[in-house]
This record gives structure tokens, sequence and C-alpha cells, in this order.
């Protein structure tokens, strides 16, 4: 912007919370004197309505066309004046705020003068960066009002049928031959011991009938380009060797197909042929030919006759689909213990997991509905379950799987209504988690029905290699005692663990997963749906263990966070985002792309002899990759090197060696030290703060330029490793970049206490202001002097390194 | 579940089995009975058979190669039970002598031919059961009520007595040898594989009669003057085991041109036909189907002439 800069200060009173500790009228007055401030005036409350008035008034009658709003932190009230000025027809983006308030008259009462003091160098700072703040428009980008839901299971039916519902048009994926997902499998639910396919079934047929609802299945999803409202999605329909359109579903083929196979449906317990549908209530209802087992008599052809749906010469067929959201809802799969000697499942015929169990019992299994043994047939008149089977182990799977314990009971419960008296069920169980609607009332009716309830962990468990009855050798908890059972079966409660191909599918939709491998959401607590992808969200045991009516309900919130986005003609990007400066980029002459690889969310492309791209939509604005490029051709809006530098050059303008310059992340560090002041935990008034949305964004050069300033500490504030990162990464990004400039600075003989990083949550005020009092005790024991005599032994290499940087 | 997959080799024979919890499939192949011909390995269609040549240690017979089916591979589709010339395998399913592809039609059975009138047999004749030379005929002589007779010269009244030959036809390669070796012309076996068989003893290496030292038929194959092997077509039964050992690429030539076996219309076949014979007898066979077809179909319109 060529116009010269016209600023207004608004100093704010807010009540005594600022007045009572601060000296605004001289705060004010000193306003007036910095350069480009053409009005200051001081208000009561600034963000009330009469306050908002005089902005606006101000911005009117004196022609500003900056204005800088110093009272509490802009996490409080950015966005309210950012609205504000842009009422008076001010590009929102040409507004800062000043936090005197949780930066300095809540934090340092006690010190009047030296808060004043520090709230003049804020509102100095505030307008230096002010002054060089430029237009910014907040981009609009069009929605593609289709979703893709990726994994047909009760969740991905869920969340398919709400969408759909509300009107848009539904493309559901799986990878499987038929929607359903493990609920298909399960014979009857916990508490009410309806039958899952019942319930289910209709769901999966109403999937299929619906208009908006295209399912894609027996297909891979082989890669995801886009952003948010505009996904390009690449489909695999791998071959049935069956026309769909054509297959009627009456199963004739099968009858007359001469090869079985194991049925992985049926937990490889029972058969299928090579052409068939791994189950009867399939949704599509369309046979496949497993072409690894055919033997080509063509049977089926004969069999199939007039319709002629089969087709071997078929092929893999790629789709590509455009969507404006993604729900992924892969589900779990179930841990075999076959590495944990202790069970001997692989070993003993008669130890078999729980989802075996539920195929064993359910009637259209592969035994009619027969608990037998597998060693001779026979029905078992001593039944284990055996629980927490490699959960809540710290050396397998460290959480707690969550439902194991009701289906368990459940069981119990349906071997006991079975076979009554005759079958003995021992429960061995570490804790019994029986929350929940209507589960504890469940568990009760299991103690009544007569199951034995044993609370110990069991130690091994032997075959009997004559009867291939099993010992289970346990601790009585109870007891407190050794026990030793014999038992006709043990049934294990296996951990549920992240579905295969988990891996995989957070490459190609770019969403991180936690330490126990299941996908991780944006927020724990907040954000529980969405992961930081925009436009992508999860539902369902994709994310972590959960029972059904969990999973329903993470379906249809999924659906609903979704619809945000597919109502909406277009979508807005907040416009803070990373620009590329193609002449200065280095890839055109040299093999660069740090930033394509810095960048955590794959905004970024470099391709060879080509300048950087940054696609707009997909940037989040951490600033990470700016920080990184090696030739500064990147920058971030709003967060420019030049408007950062101009704070630390007004912060450090006066008495640099007594002062902590620090960079606060946004989203913990930031907020902590707003804690800290919220909380009032008093600090000494050292610390001058700048604010980066992500520690990710801290330029080597910014610390540089501060220790040639000859500021007395500097301080990174991050999120916590490894997963509190707002951007992902920024901050691992940010830690091996500081820890390379801290072993310059060793050699440069800088005292290693004067430059920290440290991580702070948005929790931690009590830690922030112990930070921030153990560098200023450290900086007054190193002493002026000291400090002085290194800064000016540095100097020369810091010109140098920064000679770079002087335009 | 885990796929339990087990193996048992033993001297006499090797059982594969596919235990699942509701059913039990297994495969037992008879190492006497197997000839290492290799058929069953050719039409295999998940390539789980593996034929082994044993060593050869100069100066003494040649084995035989050895069968070593996959248990990881195997999924019990049967055909190589069926295809067997000399009945070696046979599948179970849940202990029950059952092959899904012949209950389904998708593969044939082999049409052994083999007839014999004892009414021409002689009392004291066991010729035939001698010529066998996989001992598959016992001949024996029951009276009148089915009592066997091992004593006839002093059965009174030879008339009444009765000449019985049993013949093990699900093991009978059919090489003719009975019925050649028959002085009463009371056999008549048709062979089962047609084909052509030459040796052509200036390509055999100096010394070698691994074909003969496999061939189980006796006679089929034997060592004239010159020190060679030389074919008697008359008996050779086309099985091929003698192609398996010859250790010169073109010193044996073998090649089957039909086989008789029960009406079929399966992929499945003409796929192993393929491999057994060649495109072109497939082809041939293919033709001669769909002839007769044609033929069936005029005269089911021309039924009404009468």
């Amino acid at each position: 912007m060529s116009e010269e800069p016209r600023i207004g200060v608004f100093v704010c009173h807010c009540g005594l919370n600022i007045a009572g500790v601060i000296d605004v009228e001289e705060l004010t007055e000193y306003a007036r004197t910095l350069p480009n401030v053409v009005f200051a005036k001081r208000n009561r409350y600034t963000c009330a309505d009469p306050g908002q008035d005089e902005i606006r008034k101000a911005i009117k009658e004196h022609n500003l066309n900056r204005v800088v709003v110093a009272a509490c932190s802009p996490r409080m009230h950015e966005p309210t004046f950012r609205r504000c000025v842009a009422e008076a027809g001010l590009n929102p983006y040409l507004f800062e705020m000043a936090n005197i308030r949780e930066f300095s008259s809540w934090c340092h009462p006690n010190t009047p003068k030296e808060a004043t003091e520090k709230a003049k160098e804020i509102v100095k700072m505030a307008v230096a960066k002010a002054r060089l703040l430029r237009e910014l428009k907040t981009m609009e980008v069009p929605v593609t009002n289709r979703a893709l839901i990726v994994g047909g299971g009760i969740a991905g039916i869920s969340a398919a049928l709400d969408l759909a519902d509300m009107g848009f048009k539904v493309y559901l994926l799986e990878r499987g031959e038929s929607i359903g997902g493990h609920m298909a499998q399960l014979d009857k639910t916990f508490p009410t011991l309806d039958c899952s396919i019942c319930i289910e079934g209709p769901k999966m047929v109403d999937v299929s009938r619906h208009p908006n609802i295209e399912i894609i299945s027996f297909a891979d999803l082989l890669s995801v380009e886009g952003f948010v409202g505009n996904f390009k999605v690449r489909i695999r329909k791998n071959p049935r060797y069956i026309i769909a359109d054509d297959c009627t579903g009456c199963g004739e083929c099968r009858d007359v197909c001469p090869i079985e196979i194991p049925n992985e449906w049926d937990m490889n317990m029972g058969v299928r042929k090579a052409i068939s549908v791994p189950f009867d209530q399939a949704v599509p209802l369309v046979y496949t030919i497993l072409k690894d087992y055919c033997i080509e008599c063509y049977k089926c052809v004969d069999a199939c006759g007039a319709r002629q749906a089969i087709n071997f010469e078929q092929e893999a067929e790629e789709i590509e689909l455009e969507v404006g959201a993604i729900i992924v809802s892969t589900g779990y799969n179930i841990y075999e213990p076959y590495d944990d000697s202790l069970y001997g499942y692989g070993k003993y015929d008669n130890v078999i997991t729980a989802l075996e169990l539920e195929r064993l019992i359910l009637a259209a299994g592969p035994t009619g509905g027969k608990v037998v043994r597998a060693s001779d047939g026979k029905k078992p008149h001593r039944v284990a379950i055996i629980q927490c089977v490699g959960s809540r182990d710290v050396n397998k799977y460290e959480y707690c799987s969550g439902y194991c314990c009701m289906y368990s009971v459940k069981h119990a419960v349906q071997l006991k209504e079975k076979y009554g008296d005759d079958v003995e069920i021992y429960l061995l169980y570490m804790d019994m988690r029986t929350n929940f609607k209507g589960y504890e009332e469940f568990y009760q009716r299991a103690r009544k029905a007569g199951v034995t309830f044993i609370r110990g962990r069991v130690s091994k468990i032997i075959e009997d290699p004559e009867t291939k009855n099993l010992i289970i050798r346990a601790e009585d908890m109870t007891l407190g005692e050794p026990i030793e059972l014999e038992a006709d079966m043990v049934v294990l409660s296996t951990a549920s663990i992240p579905n295969e191909g988990t891996d995989e599918m957070s490459r190609v939709l770019n969403v991180s997963r936690g330490a126990d491998g299941f996908f991780m959401e944006s927020h724990p607590k907040l954000k529980p749906l969405d992961t930081p992808t925009d436009g992508i969200f999860l539902a369902g045991a994709c994310q972590g263990p959960k029972d059904i009516p969990y999973s329903v309900s993470q379906g249809s919130g999924a659906a609903s966070r979704a619809a945000t986005i597919l109502s909406k003609k277009t979508w807005e990007i907040e416009p803070i985002i990373a620009v590329v400066d193609p002449d200065a980029c280095r890839n055109t002459r040299v093999k660069c792309g740090i930033c394509a690889r810095g960048c955590p969310y794959g905004a970024i492309s470099a391709p060879e002899g080509e300048p950087a791209v940054v696609t707009a939509a997909m940037c989040h604005g951490c600033g990470t990759c700016v920080a990184e490029c090696p030739a500064d051709a990147i920058a971030q809006m709003h967060f420019t090197d030049a408007q950062i530098i101009a704070q630390i050059r007004a912060a450090l303008a006066e008495n640099p060696q007594s002062k902590i310059l620090a960079f606060l992340c946004n989203w913990c560090s930031y907020a902590g030290a707003d804690l800290a002041g919220t909380s009032r935990f008093e600090y000494p008034p050292t610390i001058r703060a700048i604010r980066v949305m992500c520690s990710g964004r801290v330029d080597r050069d910014f610390v540089l330029e501060a220790f040639r300033l000859g500021a007395g500490m500097v301080l990174v504030g991050a999120c916590h490793l490894p997963y509190d990162c707002h951007y992902i990464s920024g901050n691992v990004k940010m830690k091996a970049r500081m820890e390379a400039l801290a072993k310059i600075f060793e050699k440069l003989g800088l005292s290693p206490e004067r430059f920290r990083v440290e991580y702070v949550s948005a929790a931690e005020g009590v830690k922030f202001a112990e930070v921030i009092k153990e560098m200023t005790e450290h900086m007054e024991t190193l002493g002026e002097k000291r400090i002085k005599a290194e800064n000016e032994k540095l100097q020369p290499t810091l010109e140098r390194m920064l000679s770079r940087k002087k335009k | 579940m885990p796929l339990k997959l087990l193996k048992t080799n033993m001297d006499k024979e090797q059982t594969i089995e596919r235990v699942l919890h509701a059913k039990r499939y297994a495969l037992t192949l008879d190492k006497e009975l197997c000839t290492g011909c290799g058929i069953c390995a050719a039409i295999c269609p998940r390539e789980a058979i593996e034929i082994k040549k044993s060593p050869k240690v100069e100066g003494e017979r040649v084995e035989p190669p050895t069968i070593n089916i996959d248990e990881q591979k195997c999924h019990y589709c049967g055909m190589c039970g069926p295809i067997c010339p000399f009945g070696a395998i046979e599948v179970k399913v849940d202990g029950e002598h059952l092959i899904s592809v012949l209950e389904s039609e998708s593969f044939p059975q082999f049409i052994r031919e083999i007839d014999v009138d004892t009414t021409k047999c002689d009392l004291d004749c066991v010729d035939c059961e001698e010529a066998c030379p996989l001992e598959l005929i016992k001949v024996r002589v029951t009276s009148p009520d089915g009592e066997e007779v091992r004593d006839i010269k002093s059965w009174p009244g030879k008339e009444n007595l009765k000449v019985v030959v049993d013949i093990d036809k699900n093991l009978c390669p059919c090489c003719r040898l009975c019925e050649l070796k028959c002085p009463d012309d009371a056999i008549r076996v048709r062979k089962m594989i047609q084909g052509f068989i030459k040796i052509t003893p200036e390509r055999c290496p100096e010394n070698c009669q691994d074909c003969l030292d496999v061939c189980p038929i006796t006679g089929a194959l034997y060592l004239s003057e010159d020190e060679k092997v030389h074919v008697n077509e008359l008996f050779c039964i086309y099985c091929g085991a003698c192609k398996m050992v010859c250790p010169e690429e073109d010193a044996l030539e073998l090649q089957r041109t039909s086989i008789r076996h029960t009406p079929i219309r399966s992929g499945a076949w003409n796929k192993a036909l393929e491999k057994l014979t060649s495109t072109k007898e497939m082809t041939k066979e293919l033709q001669a189907k769909s002839v007769k077809k044609v033929k069936e179909t005029v005269e089911k319109r021309l039924a009404w002439r009468g």
C-alpha cells in the first residue's frame, strides 16, 4: 500500500482491570508520539458499543487507515475489533491488537510503573507492526456438495443415510464385497439381545435403495487430492467378474460351483464357494468370483444362463470422483493373539476369540448356531471367557478396548440362555466396565443367570493332550490366591486394533494417527470428529474402539459436520496463508522442495525446475514453510518477516540486555501466557512477546536479529511434543531448527541459558510464569555486563549471518 | 481363526488336511500306486503339486520321481483324483470319499472299458492275473453257491464251476497286457489314453535305460539287443512317466491324442485336456462335441418322421 499509514491507537481501561494498574493517560500520550500515529484515545470499555462507535467515528473523522487497540488478548477480542473496523470500511486485516491486560496489568499489579513501561512497549510493537500491515482478502472457494464416505460399517452407513436424507449425494466406498462391517458378523447385540443383522440389515437395504447414495463396493481408495469443498478422489473398482447390474443375486451359480474355500467372513470356520457372497444378507447382493480359487469350469456361466451376468474378462476400473467432504469410517480389526504363548491361540484347538464364538453361536453361522469344540465337535460344558487379551497390557496395547466387558457378559448370558445348567461359565476379568445406559443392569442379569465372575489375570493356559480340555492357571484377586480351572473351551476377548491398511489410508488422506495407531481427531474434547485437514471427518472405530450406539452417533455427528461444508455454496479461507515469490524460489535452479517436504498439510508442490506453489485452500497458515525456506522466498500473510522484525526492533529499542524476547505460538504458549495473566500469576515484567500462529513460524533469523540487537534472553514457546501442535508438526520442525541454532550459539560463546525453547500448554499458566521468573533470575545472575560483553563478541558474526536480511 | 493346514508324510502315503471348525478336507497320495508320471501336476489349477526327480546314482536303477503336495496351495477341488491313471490320489470331505468337481460335473472320469467274458475262461488259467503288471487282477473259481473253490481237481462236476475275474478297475490304467496274454480271447480292453510314443535310440545317452526303469507297464518298453530301449506301443498307456526321467530333450517323444472320458462340458476339463494333449487335440474334442450336438438337434427336429 503506497498510502502513508495513518494509525489510530485506542487504549482500553477495561474498567479498572487495566486502568487500575497502568497509567492509561500516560500510555495514550505516549502512543501519540509514535511514528504514523495520528490519533490516540482511551475508552472505559473499548469492546462495548460506545467504544466501538468511537473507533468507527475516528476512522471516518481522522481518515485512519490502521487501527491499534491496546486492551486484552487478541485471542479474546481480535474478531470483535476486526468486525468493527470492517464496518467502518477498513480492511479487517489493517487492525492490530496490543495485549496490555493479560500481558501487563494482570501479571504485574504490584509494579504499576514497570507495567506502564511494558505496556508502552507493547503498544509500540503493535504500532510497528501496524505500519506494515496490508489489506488481505478472505478467499472463497466453491464447494462441491457431494460427500465420500470411506468404509461401509455401521458408522459409515449412519453417516451416509443422514447426509443422503439431508439431500446430499453420497458415495459410500467399501473395500469388501458388502457393506455392513463387523456389526453384520455379530449374532446379537448388548444389552437388549436383539439380533444384529435384523437391525442392521434394513439399514443396509435403505442405503442400497436411497436415491442419493451410490455404493462403490469391492473397491480401493487410491488417492485424494484437493482441499475442503474440492476433493478429487481416485478409486479402483476391483473386478468381481460379475456384471453387477445383471446379477440378480439368485445364487444359482453358487449351487453349481464345485470349489469350497475357507470363508474369512466366518473367521475361516466355515466355507464359501469360489463364486459367492460372504453372507446371505450382503448389500449390494452381487456375487463375486474369487479368481484365485476358481478352476474356470464355467458351470456358473451355464447356471446363470440368459442373464449373462458373468464376465471372466472383467478388469479393474479406475474412477475419479469430485466431492466436497470426506468421512473416514474405516473401522477396526480384532487382535489375534498368535504371538502370545500365554493363551495358546492357534496352538490349542479349543481356544477361540470372541468374534469366532460370535460366528459359532449365530444360527446362520458355519455350525448352524451350535457352539462346538474344534477338537471333537462336541458341545462344551465349561466355558472360560478371558478378558483384556492384548488390551490394557503395557507390552501390547495399552488402551482399554472398551466394549469387550459388555460383549463377554453378553456371550455368558447367551450361553446360559441357550444351554442352561448344562454349561458353566467362568468369566475372568480385571475390572468390569459397564458404563452407559442399561449396561450395568445387563451385568446384573448375567450374575443372576449364574455366571461365575472371577477377578484376576490368567498366568497360563495348558492343554490336556488327551481330552483337549484346557487348564487355566490364574490369580483370584478376591481370594488372593492362585487358582486352577479346567474348561472345555476358552474364549479370548481380544483387543480391538486399527484396521488393516490404516497406515496406508493415513498417507492417502493425510490424516495422522495416534500412538495407539488409530486416527487422530483434531481435538479430543471439542473436535472429536474433525481431522486437522479441513473437510475430512472421522466416525466410528477408526478413531478408537467403540460400541454400536457410539459408532452410530459418531456417524450422524460426522454427517452433520460434513453438512456444515456441503450446505454452503462457497467456503471461506482465512487469508493468513503462505505465498511463494516465484522469482526468489530456488527450486527453479536447484532441487530444493524443502517447503513441500516441510508442509504438514501437503499444501505445497515443488515440481522440479519450477517455483513452488502453495494451494491456498489447503494452507492452514502455520508459517512453517516460511521459516524453513532457505531463500526467504515464502511470506506468510499478516505475519511477514518485515512485520515480525519490526516488532523485534520495537521491543528491543531500549535496554535490550534486560529483556526477554519471546515468540509464542497462538494456540498453546500464548494461551498459556494469557492464562498466567487471567490467573493473576505475577512474574517479572521483563518479557516482550511476539505472537505467531505456530512455533514453526519462528525463523532462525528472528532469533539472530534479537541477539544482534542485544536482547538479554530469547524464548521460543511451543505446544507440547509430540501431538499438541495445532498444525500437526510445526513444533517438531521448530525443535530441529532451534537445536541446530543452539549448537551454533554454544560455539559462539553465548551462555546456553540465554536461548530457551519451552513447551507450554494453554493450561500451564503457572509454568509460563515460572519460566519467565527463572529466565529473569538467570538474566540477573549473568548480569548486564556479561550479557553486553557476549553480545559484543557475537555482533560481527550475527551481522554477517543476517547480511542477507538487510534489504 | 487360524487356518489349520496339516501334512503328514509317511513311507507309503502322504496326506494333507484342511481342518475348519465346521468341515474337514483330506487328500491322500498313495505313494505305492504313484508312478511319478506327473499328470496330476500338469493339470493342478493351483500348481500345488510338485514333482521331485529322484537323484540318479551311477550304475543303479533310477527311481521314479516323487510327488509332493503343497498343503498351503491345495484347495481340494479334487481334479487330481479322477485324472490319475493309477488311482493314487483320494480326496475326502468329512471322512467321506467326495470329489466336488465330479459331483458338479466340472470334471470327467476316465472310461475304463474292460470286459471279461468268463464263460470262455479255462478253470485253471490265471494268465491274466499273472500278466497284470500292477497286480490288479484276481482270478477265482466259485461253486454254484458262490463259495470259492480252491481244489478244482477233486471237485465233482466241473461244469458247475464258474470262473470269476476280479479287476480293481479304479486303479487300472488299461494297458491291455491281460487282453494280449489271455489264451482264450476272453478279455477286451480299450485304452483310455491314446497317443503316440517314439524313442530315437541314436539320441539316447550311452547305457541309459531310465525310461525303462520307471515304466509301470511290463513290456511297454524293452531293451533290445543293441542295448537300447525300444517301445512296444501296444501296451503303452501314455502316462508319461518315461518322459519325466528322460535326460535327453528329444530322445523320447510322447504325445497324447485323446482321452476317453465320461461326457462333460467344462472349461476346467478343456484346460486340463489342452495341457495333457495339445491345443489341437482339445479343439478336435470340442468340434466333435459340437458336431454331436448339432446331430442331436437335427435328429430331434426330424423325429416326427419316425
